[in-house]
């Protein structure tokens, strides 16, 4: 009886068992985000986005023309600049270091775009269909900032809209290269729709319509100058000859007319930050205060997500932050984009100044915004450049410069502790060539930086003022450049003075191309525009032409008590090459290993 | 303990012996691809550090695989003796003569040797370096053999060095890239004048020994450099 009981237990445990067994194992997983997860509420297709909008390829503090575009912590060499290759600035590259470029390839940031605007259309029952569509929007501006970002780098590349799926055949997968028009062409598409999908506003540090417009403008503005100059210089090979490198020159005006028309739609929607009627210190603030109306879209960082950026501490001295490391220095060619300084007399000699600080009269509030002169100040410090002194001075500027070191009457010393007959030789700051922290022009950059921090806050991956990827002020630019390349020579000139105003500069009465190109490089200096520019207008092998530059070297004239500054080559004595082949980057050799179909490799590579 | 030791050692053995039993079949780059660079005006094309190459292609390896370049020597010769053996597709390139379009395709194997015949853009005719006291004069003539749709020419200039590998990249500043003479003109906008050119080089070095060389630079795709052959120039003690 008993083992009948135990067998009863038995069966009713198996029967029981093979009963509840059979349920399908049809759970969603737990471990991984499903697209419900995601794109199901917008706190997901935020925190996807996120993702997307950190790599933009967006030329900021952090960027390093070498490396690439950096996310992390401690990415604080921001001294290796673009500017520094251009002769805006020298510094830490030995030349021109970064004409291949660093590789750049963004073709998963490209996939989580077209995954966002495959997956959103689907969830609009959730997200609500007016959402969908500014987000789609986004998405579209999102995925044009990456192909801008390659095409001005390699011309014509694979344009893949589509989710690619890994299993497919190799011949789908290994996608051929586009036309370099082809290219623009679809940028500009893209913020077309960016731009009528999008909302007006959007929270800070996304895009709203107006940036998808303001970006248009640029892009175009680079197809119409690639189209018109890069026809008349370029190198030849297959990559060319095929319309990978290279637009045809017919179709500029059509890019210029693109362009102008995308500035043209934030007329009335941003104006030129003038708040402060000090206009010095109005043109400092524009880059500080985030409630500008000239901003469109910024790039924020936080020292609490790790990813503050060292702007104040690698563009100023250490004399004046906690723990600095310079190395890139504002030229004095730089400086003469706004005139020749004063700093000669008729008959050649140089002038005497009782006070360094008297070089800064009557120069445009902008220039002394963008740049640190011998005499001005930071956080209560004077920035008292001085390269050595002369016991006594006779002579021109000209010829003293001429001589060679060891014949020159000068005193120089290598640190601050050296005295002649009790003054110092050379000041807190530089000039001086021992170290790579003290400046080698006898200036130092001031845009972007901080005066309202205390010394002791100056840190490495202390910065958190936002970069200004898009602000008004350029937009202008891009608008008079275009406008002055469609002959419309009026509207130029009144958007040229509109800037020029607000600089503190005279207005002009007449306008040029060579005008138009020199404001942009005083307006927009040290914002990584420049060499673009160079390079779309086919300038660059020009301008960098075994190009050397020169800094202002302050030095004391003992006998006399006075200052006196002499335009000498700059102390790294840096030589700038840039060879022609640099118009266009060549394609990564990984990725050309990985895709046949990818070649022809740019011209000469 | 002892058992263990030579257990151990037994594993080990077997392993070492079993391991490392392919042979690497490939032959290693004992190919050679040597030869000139043939002025078609006479004589090897003088070229500088840099300035031109010969492209290979080794289209018997795969059929997109990235080029490799020997450069030329001073003397216009060339020549890389640690090559695989294969298939190449072979063509100079880096100016500055009228560019080549057409690749060749060679069979390199040890000691293969080819000439190329090229067209200089210009030719460094009658140079002369005469020493006046302590001032350098260089004078030289230019000639174009193609004087039709020759790129602008953007400068000449004199490069001055203390040793025979003197050219672009290899010379003293101030006694080179500062005698620099723009000129930025089409040849058939330049005069006689342009063409005949005479620089002065002041305050040499007295007791030194200098190696002379002019260049004129076109703007081709390379901004390459045509160049004359080098003088040696003894300058005296005072």
């Amino acid at each position: 009886m008993k083992s009948i009981n135990k067998l009863i237990i038995a069966i009713s445990i198996s029967v029981g068992a093979l009963v509840t067994s059979c349920q399908k194992l049809d759970i969603p997983p737990t471990n991984i985000f499903t697209p419900d997860i995601i794109f199901g509420s917008e706190a997901g297709v935020k925190s996807f986005l996120a993702t997307i909008y950190r790599n933009l390829p967006i030329e900021d503090f952090k960027y390093r023309p070498d490396q690439g575009f950096k996310t992390g912590g401690n990415d604080w060499e921001n001294f290796f600049n673009s500017a520094s290759v251009t002769g805006e600035e020298v510094g830490p590259f030995g030349g021109m270091d970064i004409g291949t470029g660093f590789g750049y390839w963004p073709y998963d940031n490209i996939r989580n775009v077209n995954i966002l605007i495959e997956e959103l259309p689907k969830h609009a029952d959730k997200l609500g269909q007016t959402n969908v569509n500014a987000l789609l929007g986004e998405a579209h501006f999102l995925r044009a900032y990456y192909y801008f970002g390659l095409a001005k780098r390699y011309g014509g590349v694979p344009i893949v809209t589509k989710v690619q799926d890994p299993g497919a055949p190799l011949s789908e997968l290994q996608v051929h290269r586009d036309k370099e028009e082809a290219t623009w062409d679809f940028i500009g598409t893209e913020l077309d729709l960016g731009y009528q999908m999008m909302n007006e506003t959007n929270e800070l540090g996304r895009a709203n319509k107006y940036a998808a417009a303001a970006l248009k403008s640029r892009a175009m503005l680079y197809a119409g100058s690639i189209a018109k100059y890069g026809s008349a210089n370029f190198v030849d090979g297959q990559a060319r000859t095929e319309g990978f490198a290279g637009i045809p020159a017919d179709k500029a005006n059509g890019y210029f007319t693109k362009a102008y028309d995308a500035a043209k739609l934030l007329e009335g929607h941003y104006s030129l930050y003038e708040k402060n009627a000090d206009k010095v210190q109005n043109y400092v603030d524009l880059f500080l205060k985030s409630e500008s109306p000239e901003n469109i879209f910024v790039k924020q960082y936080s020292i609490i997500s790790n990813t503050a950026h060292s702007w104040d501490a690698t563009m100023s001295p250490r004399y004046m932050t906690a723990n600095a490391l310079t190395r890139s220095y504002p030229t004095l060619d730089l400086v003469q984009r706004w005139g020749a300084l004063s700093v000669t007399n008729s008959d050649g000699t140089p002038k005497r100044f009782n006070d360094r600080a008297d070089i800064m009269q009557g120069l445009e509030p902008r220039l002394l915004a963008t740049v640190y002169f011998p005499g001005a100040t930071l956080r209560g410090l004077t920035f008292d450049m001085q390269r050595g002194i002369y016991p006594t001075f006779s002579g021109t500027a000209a010829a003293e410069v001429a001589k060679p070191a060891n014949s020159r009457s000068y005193i120089l010393s290598g640190d601050t502790k050296t005295l002649y007959q009790g003054r110092m030789i050379i000041g807190f700051t530089g000039p001086w060539t021992g170290g790579d922290e003290l400046t080698r022009t006898g200036f130092y950059v001031r845009k972007y930086i901080d005066a309202a921090k205390p010394i002791s806050t100056v840190d490495l991956n202390r910065s958190e003022q936002p970069w200004l990827e898009l602000r008004y002020a350029e937009i202008l630019l891009n608008r008079a450049e275009a406008a002055m390349e469609l002959g419309n020579a009026g509207d130029a000139l009144t958007v040229i003075n509109l800037i020029r105003n607000r600089a503190g500069a005279t207005p002009y009465t007449s306008i040029d191309i060579d005008k138009i190109r020199n404001e942009r490089g005083m307006e927009l200096a040290f914002e990584n525009h420049y060499y673009w520019d160079l390079k779309r207008w086919r300038i660059s092998d020009v301008v960098l032409n075994n190009a050397r530059f020169k800094g202002l070297m302050p030095y004391y004239v003992f006998n006399e008590n006075k200052y006196i500054f002499l335009a000498e080559p700059e102390l790294f004595q840096r030589n700038y090459n840039f060879d022609k082949k640099f118009y266009y980057e060549p394609i990564p050799g990984g990725e050309l290993g990985k895709n046949p179909n990818l070649y022809p490799n740019n011209p000469n590579y | 303990m002892k058992k263990l030791i030579s257990r151990i050692l037994l594993g080990a053995t077997i392993l070492a012996s079993s391991a490392c039993t392919k042979i690497d079949n490939y032959d290693g780059p004992n190919a050679s691809f040597e030869g000139n660079l043939i002025s078609s005006e006479g004589g090897n094309l003088l070229t500088s550090q840099g300035s031109s190459q010969i492209r290979l292609e080794q289209i018997s390896w795969s059929a997109t695989p990235s080029p490799q370049e020997i450069p030329s020597k001073f003397d216009g010769t060339f020549k890389d003796s640690k090559l695989f053996k294969g298939t190449y597709k072979v063509i100079p390139k880096g100016g500055a003569f009228w560019p080549l379009y057409d690749t060749l395709t060679v069979d390199i194997n040890k000691g293969t040797k080819h000439d190329f015949t090229v067209t200089p853009y210009i030719l460094i005719k009658n140079f002369t370096a005469t020493l006046n006291g302590k001032t350098l004069t260089l004078k030289y003539t230019m000639e174009a053999p193609i004087g039709a749709g020759l790129p602008t020419i953007i400068e000449t200039q004199p490069y001055v060095n203390n040793t025979k590998l003197v050219g672009a990249g290899a010379s003293i500043r101030d006694f080179s890239d500062i005698y620099k003479k723009a000129i930025n003109k089409q040849w058939a906008d330049m005069t006689d004048a342009d063409k005949s050119v005479t620089i002065d080089i002041p305050d040499m070095l007295p007791g030194r020994k200098f190696f002379v060389r002019v260049g004129v630079r076109l703007n081709d795709s390379f901004k390459s450099s045509n160049f004359s052959d080098i003088i040696e120039i003894d300058v005296p003690a005072n």
